[in-house]
């Protein structure tokens, strides 16, 4: 009796180690979101976003058709960080803040390497072949930029601070806005492990 | 001796923990803020102090989005880190959803005093609300 005892005792505890703890919901936008030194987190992409489109919108620099927005399309965004980042992670923030604002809407047709979306850029050829004339408009402005890492320790401090760059340019090939916002993070290394 | 050395050590701690700022500026600023009234709701008696609204005052872009300036205060001697979320509504007092509203953490040296800064998303926003929290992390 008493094996099958520690048998089921021995069970239970390794089905316990087994089980993970229950996860809860944080706000991505709140204070209670886990901060890391080595990577850029969460709120480090919205604040670098709000940051950008603070500045972009206070700049009064983008100039619309009338009532109409301009049109904004995707450049080249250099990642000179030592982590595999999306960039979308920063320039999706902005183009959705953009087009709320009503100041500025990106072309998914027009990007480099090609058509963001395939299918609007098929649309689109159709259409001008159907009408027989050119109905793409250019692009009014482009978005380029760069993200650089610094990294420095002293003792078993650690510090990171990414550096988010990035230009606005017109048609004319001249940028009309640009801005840096740098994030520094602080934290200290365990003694001991990794 | 001995505790003489630990007298030391406890003021050179105290001291250290205790960087304030001293600033100047022009006397007479040539600058003319446009304040308003503000309505405050304090929960938090430290960081009321530690980050304290000293006043808001507001202007608009040239394209017409509301941007809005509070300074606030540290008036306390310690370091303090605080984070901040502005919130926007329409003239209907509906919140105005956007993706870079989140919550900022800045931190304010002892008797320093800072400004946040932010414009509306949209030239439809015509309110605002500013929170304020101590940062922990």
């Amino acid at each position: 009796m008493k094996p099958s005892s520690y048998s089921l005792i021995l069970g239970v505890a390794l089905l316990a180690g087994c089980a993970t703890q229950n996860a809860t919901y944080v706000d991505p936008n709140g204070t209670h979101t886990l901060a890391t030194v080595n990577k850029i987190n969460i709120q480090d992409w919205s604040n670098a976003a709000e940051t950008m489109i603070n500045s972009l919108l206070d700049s009064g620099k983008v100039q619309t058709h009338g009532t109409e927005p301009a049109i904004l399309a995707i450049s080249r965004i250099l990642n000179n960080t030592t982590e595999q980042i999306d960039i979308d992670m920063l320039t999706k923030k902005m183009r959705v803040a953009l087009n709320k604002s009503g100041k500025m809407v990106t072309t998914t047709t027009q990007g480099l390497g090609g058509a963001e979306d395939p299918l609007a850029k098929g649309l689109q050829d159709q259409e001008a072949f159907i009408k027989n004339t050119k109905v793409t408009r250019n692009p009014d402005y482009t978005l380029s930029g760069k993200i650089i890492e610094d990294r420095a320790r002293v003792g078993n401090v650690r510090q990171a601070s990414y550096i988010f760059q990035l230009s606005l340019s017109s048609s004319d090939g001249l940028a009309v806005w640009e801005e840096e916002k740098t994030i520094t993070k602080q934290g200290t290394k365990p003694a001991a492990g990794w | 001796m001995k505790i003489n050395y630990l007298f030391a050590s406890l003021l050179g701690v105290s001291m250290a923990a205790c960087t304030t700022v001293n600033t100047v500026e022009r006397a007479q600023p040539v600058a003319q803020k446009q304040m308003i009234a503000d309505k405050r709701v304090l929960t938090d008696a430290g960081l009321a102090r530690g980050a304290s609204i000293v006043g808001v005052n507001e202007s608009s872009t040239p394209d017409g989005f509301l941007k809005v300036q509070v300074e606030i205060l540290n008036r306390t001697r310690s370091l303090k880190h605080f984070s901040y979320r502005f919130e926007w509504f329409d003239q209907n007092g509906m919140l105005v959803n956007t993706p870079t509203s989140t919550s900022i953490p800045r931190q304010i040296e002892g008797q320093e005093s800072l400004f946040i800064t932010a414009i509306a998303p949209t030239p439809l926003a015509k309110d605002f609300r500013v929170k304020l929290i101590e940062d922990n992390r």
